[in-house]
């Protein structure tokens, strides 16, 4: 959970206390919701604990309810409310406290229903609206700003709308409506709106600027306000300045040591950064102190199962992987990130003067937990300054999941977020890291998915201004990933019109923090609306045909896979022949090519298959089943090395369980006088621990032997004879190295 | 557990080229049944084809006969076995594989076909008819795994595609039983021959990657009985005897080992191959209570001795 809503939590106690009787002492007088609220509000804590007692004490349930709540007796709490709403079915109030007190405690599925019923007692209850808006905008589900525009419609005076209205603008990289929003909710509550001053500071500290009068007014209205710098905390993170934002949930917890909330998000980022002792410490304490929201369960849960885990350091790499895998992913893991690491400083000509971590999970909601704290992240990989997290291929199915693209695209990350200290826009290191992929290997080029085609059939791309909100707050299922695509294409755009030295050009230009328009207009020399129409005339010059054709496409796959499916196989070829030019790139399920290839390998064509599935490779097609028939159809056509080619390139996608790869391409090298590669794939084999140990651990010495190492050869040749004596092959290879040691040949 | 299994192979090799008489047949009797739906109709008809060919290009002493589609009704099951009952002699093997859908009301097991189903208890009848004293049922159907209380009897194995009757989901065992005859890699012991429980541990292994790659849970537990009592595992054992008989039962030869073991002239050499073997095999055991280098140093020179003796063998 993010702070936001707690931060929120205490500030929108509605005034009843006069409509409400039953008042017993004249200690309790005073004490309303709303008065002990304020003196929370202005860091008074000892006057408002006593004025919460006094409220748990009171014979009105409501303000026992809202006083057990705010001691943080929230059992207590919780049963009082489920009494006072059984009680006053037709009380709006109650369900929108009840449904705060939930959302506070991690229960949004219950408080958005109370926050709903209230609504239906009372249509017009702002805190309602604003219920359903924290929730939103927990979940980052794009209604958010929605409901908080409403809620602020309905009660003008109503300073948390405004207060979130700016947070939410801040996440959408909009600065200027942020301090609007938060100016207004000032304007309401000068001496309250402690949110609004926080959301100020983040404004400056993002801008490189000196929040410190904002955060002195701040602590002027509460000396004790850790809930505003874990607000300007957040902020901070979600525009990836993580040592930064660890900084200030810091700061927090010196100034409120019992936030909670701070100390779950200190850990959940430490740990993002790869300090697990401390973050465990952390987390434990929350734990400790009954904060057990999901985030901080799963993530302790993640520490806990780090036991499993290999750390390998090899030079400035270090990877941790699963013991389960990392004998075999370690040589592929290494040789990808050695690769990309030297071709990214020769590109931007800086050294990465830290190890960079890598991280390969494989069970992916380990990851998405690693990532964010919470399983059901769509992501594939994540970057944290020098420390990756990324699913380990055994984490995805096959062939819907490249890891050494996605390994290649989060180091271009690590570089550009160092040069840039983290300032890089959202579009621009995402867009520049996809496009980087397509640089190192075409078939890993930014895809034109059908979603995607839609997007640009429907004209739905964002212009380069606010490209940043399309990856925070989309608004249509997929924003995201057709943002990635624009972003990737962007930058195609930029090197193919300005060269690519202008793309190095950009990442230096945003070392410190500059609006994209100012960095358009000085370095491209464009304003940003004439950049987006040069960028999107390109662009549809491109692929506007396909995605004009998009539904036609669609119909005409259908009518392929039927025509398929009936084993009408000429009229299929022909539909095929269509559809692939209608969406040449389209790799996916139902492919032509598939389709074209099949045909023509039953009908005895094998050439007409080659053709069909190179061309699916090269756009991309990544289904290993469907690369491994075509690298079978290479090696019976005599191209042994296109076939070792083929079969290499499934490494980057699923080199896990899949002993039969490895022992193919093994031979295929051995074959080739490749000893290199054959030592790696038969070591890959015998990391899998196949069945048929003797053969893998027969070839392994085989490899040994090509590449002049008798006695590596000698070792697994009788691994190979332990598990099977009379394993003739074996045999003869083993009689061969005490010959080539020195030993009479035997006759 | 592995290496235990991998030792049974090794300890029972020398029966298995031993102890089928010179002249000893093996009948294999194939059927594919009711597909229902035209995709599983290809996929039981395609796999149990695929086995026929792979059978009968296994060797002359094979007699392979295979029921598909239609053919695959009870009456010509019936007819078939009943004439494998007539030709089979005691010293031949008999290979029984079920491909298809099956079925299980908590009771009985049947194997679905067109027309009237078989049930387990009416194929157990009609195998015992069958002198052949080493028997194997693979049965790869849904809910096979009911079917083993009615087949099990002592001197036949069974092997079935899930743990009970209730794992009621198509399984894709069948398909790597098929690709264990084929793939040289199944043959773990290197013997150029494939036993029954080589063919087994391949298929496992090779279902349980299909569903974990597929990121799906795995309806089907391949077990075996070839002890002739309940319950069936899923691993051999030498402690129960579990995979011994499977291990004698060879499916498909590969290469020339067997015509090599039948030379009188080369007797000799093959009881000093076999007592290598053993030394071996005892050295195996003794591993772990032995310094490394002093085993590997004593693993070496026999399997040099015993390479050497091969190579005299079958150079």
């Amino acid at each position: 959970m993010k702070p936001l809503a707690a931060a929120f939590v205490l500030a929108g106690v509605m005034l009843i206390g006069g409509a409400v009787p039953g008042v017993a002492t004249a200690a309790t007088a005073a004490a309303t919701p709303d008065a002990c609220a304020s003196l929370h509000r202005h860091g008074r804590t000892e006057e408002a604990r006593a004025c919460e007692t006094a409220l748990a004490h009171s014979s009105n349930p409501y303000f026992r309810a809202e006083g057990a709540w705010a001691l943080g007796e929230y059992s207590a709490a919780n049963n009082d409310f489920r009494a006072l709403v059984a009680a006053h079915d037709d009380n709006a109030l109650y369900r929108v406290r009840w449904g705060r007190l939930l959302h506070q405690r991690f229960n949004d599925a219950d408080a958005e229903s109370l926050f709903k019923e209230a609504l239906q007692r009372d249509p017009k209850n702002a805190g309602a609206y604003l219920g359903l808006a924290l929730v939103s905008a927990d979940s980052f589900d794009g209604r958010a700003e929605g409901f908080a525009a409403k809620a602020a419609a309905l009660d003008p005076g109503l300073t948390e709308a405004h207060e979130l209205l700016a947070s939410l603008a801040l996440e959408d990289s909009d600065p200027v409506r942020a301090a609007h929003e938060a100016d207004a909710a000032l304007k309401l509550a000068p001496d309250d709106a402690t949110n609004a001053l926080a959301i100020h500071a983040a404004i400056e500290l993002l801008a490189d600027r000196d929040p410190e009068p904002w955060l002195k007014r701040m602590l002027a209205v509460n000396p004790h306000d850790g809930e505003g710098c874990a607000l300007v905390a957040y902020h901070l993170v979600l525009n990836r300045r993580y040592e930064d934002g660890v900084t200030y949930y810091r700061k927090a917890i010196a100034l409120e040591p019992d936030l909670w909330s701070a100390h779950a998000q200190l850990g959940i980022n430490l740990m993002r950064l790869g300090r697990a002792d401390e973050a465990r410490q952390e987390l434990e304490a929350c734990y400790a102190h009954d904060y057990r929201d999901a985030a901080t369960v799963n993530s302790l849960r993640l520490l806990d199962s780090y036991s499993h885990f290999d750390v390998i350091t090899d030079g400035n790499v270090v990877l941790k992987l699963d013991k389960s895998e990392s004998a075999l992913l370690r040589p592929y893991v290494e040789q990808v990130a050695h690769q990309a690491i030297a071709a990214y400083q020769q590109k931007y000509g800086i050294t990465i003067d830290k190890p960079v971590q890598i991280e390969l999970y494989p069970n992916h909601d380990d990851f998405a937990v690693r990532t964010y704290g919470m399983p059901g992240l769509g992501a594939l990989g994540v970057t944290f300054d020098t420390v990756i997290a990324m699913d380990s291929p055994s984490g995805r199915t096959p062939g819907t999941f490249n890891w050494a693209s996605t390994l290649w695209h989060e180091l271009d990350h690590v570089f550009v977020l160092t040069i840039t200290h983290d300032r890089a826009p959202r579009w621009f290191a995402e867009g520049l890291a996809v496009h980087e992929e397509g640089q190192a290997n075409p078939a890993w080029a930014n895809r034109l998915t059908p979603d995607i085609l839609v997007a640009l059939k429907d004209h739905k791309l964002l212009p380069i201004a606010e490209l940043d909100r399309g990856f925070v707050h989309p608004d249509y299922p997929g924003e995201v990933l057709v943002s990635y695509f624009e972003a990737g294409k962007i930058c195609d755009f930029i090197q193919a019109r300005w060269g690519a030295p202008k793309l190095v050009e950009l990442v230096h230009a945003f070392d410190s923090v500059t609006p994209t328009v100012d960095v358009l207009a000085a370095h491209l020399g464009m304003p940003a609306a004439a950049f987006d129409q040069a960028f999107q005339s390109w662009l549809y010059h491109d692929v506007g045909d396909t995605a004009a054709h998009v539904d036609e496409w669609r119909q005409g796959l259908v009518k392929l896979l039927t025509l398929f499916k009936d084993h009408q196989d000429d009229q299929a070829l022909a539909q095929a022949d269509v559809v692939r030019r209608l969406y040449p790139e389209y790799v996916d399920d139902g492919n032509p090519y598939e389709v074209i290839a099949q045909i023509d390998q039953a009908k005895g064509d094998h050439a007409g298959a080659l053709t069909a599935l190179l061309d699916y490779q090269k756009f991309g097609g990544e289904d290993p089943a469907t690369l491994k028939a075509l690298a079978a159809i290479q090696q019976a056509a005599g191209q042994s090395q296109q076939a070792a080619a083929t079969l290499d390139a499934i490494n980057d996608i699923y080199p896990v369980h899949d002993e039969d790869l490895h022992r193919r391409l093994g031979a295929l090298w051995l074959a080739q006088h490749n000893a290199t590669g054959a030592v790696r794939e038969y070591t890959a084999l015998v990391a899998l621990h196949p069945l048929d140990t003797a053969g893998a651990e027969y070839g392994l010495a085989q490899a040994w032997m090509a590449a002049g190492d008798l006695g590596r050869a000698e070792t697994h040749v009788l691994s190979a004879l332990e598990a099977a004596p009379g394993y003739r092959d074996a045999q003869k290879l083993l009689l061969d190295i005490e010959h080539a040691k020195g030993s009479p040949r035997v006759q | 557990m592995k290496r235990f299994a991998a030792s049974l192979i090794g300890l029972l090799a020398p029966l298995l080229v031993c102890a089928p008489a010179a002249h000893a047949a093996t009948f294999y009797v194939t059927v594919a049944g009711l597909g229902g739906e035209p995709d599983y109709v290809q996929e039981f008809t395609s796999e149990a084809t695929e086995l026929d060919k792979l059978l009968k290009a296994s060797g002359p002493d094979n007699h392979v006969q295979t029921l598909t589609g239609n053919q695959a009704t009870r009456a010509h099951v019936e007819e078939v076995l009943a004439q494998v009952a007539r030709e089979a002699k005691p010293e031949d093997a008999f290979v029984l594989t079920l491909i298809g859908h099956g079925s299980f009301d908590g009771v009985e097991y049947k194997f679905n076909l067109p027309g009237p189903d078989i049930s387990a208890a009416q194929l157990a009848a009609l195998c015992d008819r069958i002198a052949a004293t080493r028997q194997l049922v693979v049965n790869t159907t849904s809910c096979s795994g009911g079917s083993i209380g009615a087949l099990e009897r002592n001197g036949r194995a069974v092997v079935s595609a899930t743990k009970s009757g209730t794992e009621k989901n198509a399984t894709v065992f069948a398909r790597y039983w098929v690709d264990a005859l084929q793939d040289p890699a199944a043959d773990t012991d290197k013997s150029d021959s494939l036993s029954a429980l080589e063919a087994f541990e391949y298929a496992d292994r090779k279902t349980a990657e299909f569903y974990q790659s597929q990121k799906r849970l795995a309806t089907e537990h391949a077990v075996f009985d070839d002890t002739g009592r309940q319950p069936p595992v899923r691993t051999a054992s030498l402690s129960t005897g579990e995979g011994r008989l499977l291990a004698q039962l060879t499916i498909v030869r590969f290469g020339e080992a067997r015509r090599a073991a039948l030379d009188p002239a080369k007797q000799a050499l093959l009881a000093q191959k076999e007592d290598l073997e053993r030394q071996i095999d005892a050295l195996k055991y003794q591993k772990a209570a032995m310094a490394q280098a002093d085993y590997e140093q004593q693993l070496k020179a026999l399997l040099i001795k015993l390479a050497i003796v091969q190579a005299k063998l079958e150079p």
